[in-house]
């Protein structure tokens, strides 16, 4: 196909321009952390800040129970992590390299699990949490999150496991060792890029859900970080400086892991479940 | 003694692995997801507000819950509007997103690898951040969106985009579309890279335009990609809860509640949990032609994996 210089032209400038416009709100929620309150307020915006300054972080992390929200979160998401990972590792092992009755319907399961609307059954969850003695404890958010964060685990690391030869484990049980033997010290140290990658996307799932945060956590010392960040507008007014560096220091460690993973993630059904 | 222990453990040892293994997938799989079903049914056939709530007491109301529901004419207000926010999301997504995958594989080899970037950085973005973030640039007193327009020659000087239900639900949309056109521009692009080179040339060297070489070759590769994505948006689309929720909380004047956000307020606001229950079991069930048909083809496409 044979372009004409003018329509590689247009063609480019269109894409400079879909540039621009995805990339403005990153941009302008960074440089607005680090404006000058005068710049922030002023009548004309600048597009460059004038000075830069770190008040605005300040006031985000010297507000009242920042480090409350803070330890909720990394403590809600690590759970979540490590819940998952043991739970899938199993799982994922038994379907990879074991023949058994129910496997297909077992995998079909783990679909229907991985779709399934559960915000739509929030209410019924919040009362089956009322009866448990666990509404407002953080155990609620760790289950909940690890329900989200199993299927896709269960899936990624299942194609992780199959794609180690078997001729490995076998040679190590040729050697000697049981077969949990052999998964363990062959299968295992082989797993790590599967595991960081599927714990990255449970950890960023557990530290962005906010709906299921909302509901199930009244307390404002027990919340996360979502919601502090929701908190910003209603009780700041207008500080924009402030709830932007909250917003730039809440997305900053998700923005990280996202890339480091990202590409390990991108395929078929994966690359859905890693949405918001 | 530990000789006869390994024999007896031995065959009915290994035939039973597989399941100790996916034992506790299982069962939390089955429990996690069956037990708010089941709840929500039964919830839904009684009244179950504050004071029951407190009291612990199970009042049986039969379908008074759908009846109430079902004859409030706002309820079926925020249905048919919730059915219009999904269907305009996912088509405005599903076109940008398109549109963008067609561009990028058309733009220069800087520009492709800078636009990849900024759309993998916007996919990242929480959807919580992302509403905050939004809700600055149309902020009506200091939000650069109004300077801009203004100085362009409109006259949006303190002009709240946040006063009306229409102009709320366009930036809602804005944030939703914004979020999700990455994803959707990304795994297309990878389709279609996936076309080899030499069938463009074919197709190209026979003289074809544009147009025909995109639906004799592009569309066969993407359709089921364009499908998959589809499905997944009508259904992350329909469910939509921070966004809305965290840009008025449904307002203004109740203008922009959806079904996530009518079950929310009629639950968690007014304590109406048999209500709530019963507005999420007509959600789940507008939903689930839509879910079957997707998981069919997952399942599918896991029977030519499984058989591979």
């Amino acid at each position: 196909m044979r372009r004409s210089r003018a329509g590689t032209v247009t063609i480019n400038a269109v894409g400079v321009v879909l540039i621009c416009v995805f990339a403005f709100p990153v941009y302008w929620m960074v440089s607005t952390a680090f404006k000058p309150t005068i710049d922030i307020l002023g009548y004309e915006p600048n597009l460059w800040p004038s000075a830069l300054t770190m008040e605005h972080f300040h006031t985000a992390v010297t507000r009242p129970l920042f480090f409350d929200y803070v330890r909720n979160s990394l403590l809600v998401a690590t759970s979540t992590v490590l819940l998952s990972a043991a739970v899938a590792l199993l799982a994922a092992l038994a379907v990879a390299r074991m023949q058994w009755r129910g496997r297909r319907g077992f995998l079909t399961l783990v679909l229907i699990v991985q779709t399934a609307p559960f915000e739509a059954l929030m209410i019924p969850m919040f009362i089956i949490y009322r009866d448990l003695g666990l509404l407002d404890r953080l155990p609620a958010l760790v289950l909940t999150y690890f329900i989200f964060t199993l299927p896709f685990t269960v899936w990624t690391l299942r194609s992780f496991v199959a794609a180690i030869p078997a001729d490995l484990e076998e040679a190590a049980m040729v050697d000697g060792c049981s077969r949990v033997g052999a998964y363990v010290r062959v299968v295992l140290p082989l797993l790590w890029p599967g595991l960081i990658a599927t714990g990255i996307f449970a950890f960023i799932t557990a530290w962005n859900e906010f709906l299921f945060a909302l509901v199930i956590m009244q307390t404002e010392d027990r919340q996360t970080l979502p919601l502090w960040l929701s908190s910003f507008r209603t009780a700041f007014g207008t500080d924009w400086g402030g709830t932007m560096a909250a917003s730039t220091l809440f997305t900053l460690p998700v923005l990280v892991f996202f890339l480091a993973v990202q590409h390990k993630l991108v395929s078929g059904l994966g690359a859905g479940a890693v949405k918001g | 003694m530990p000789g006869q222990l390994a024999r007896s453990g031995g065959p009915g040892d290994t035939r039973a692995l597989p399941y100790l293994l996916i034992g506790p997938a299982l069962f939390a799989m089955v429990v996690m997801l069956g037990w708010p079903v089941v709840s929500a049914v039964v919830i839904s056939l009684q009244q179950l507000d504050l004071a029951q709530f407190f009291s612990g007491e199970t009042v049986w109301v039969g379908f008074d819950n759908y009846r109430e529901i079902l004859t409030d004419s706002f309820f079926w207000t925020v249905t048919a509007r919730t059915v219009v926010f999904t269907v305009v999301n996912v088509l405005l997504t599903m076109a940008v997103g398109l549109g963008v995958a067609l561009l990028l594989g058309r733009v220069g080899r800087p520009l492709r690898l800078t636009l990849s970037a900024v759309l993998v950085v916007v996919w990242a973005i929480p959807q919580i951040t992302a509403t905050v973030v939004f809700q600055w640039l149309f902020d009506q007193q200091f939000g650069v969106v109004n300077h801009v327009l203004t100085s362009l020659g409109g006259d949006f000087r303190d002009h709240s985009w946040f006063s009306s239900g229409l102009s709320t639900f366009a930036i809602i949309t804005l944030i939703v579309v914004w979020q999700a056109v990455p994803f959707v521009a990304l795994s297309l692009y990878a389709a279609m890279t996936a076309i080899p080179a030499e069938l463009r040339e074919a197709v190209a060297a026979d003289g074809a335009g544009p147009w025909h070489a995109y639906w004799a070759i592009t569309w066969p590769a993407i359709k089921s990609m364009v499908m998959v994505l589809t499905f997944l948006s009508v259904i992350w689309d329909f469910k939509a809860f921070t966004q809305i929720y965290a840009v008025r909380g449904g307002g203004p004047d109740r203008s922009t509640i959806t079904l996530s956000l009518y079950a929310y307020i009629e639950g968690i606001g007014k304590n109406h949990y048999g209500v709530a229950a019963a507005a999420s079991v007509v959600m789940v069930l507008l939903l689930l032609g839509l879910l079957a048909a997707y998981l069919r083809l997952m399942v599918r496409s896991l029977d030519e994996d499984m058989t591979r």
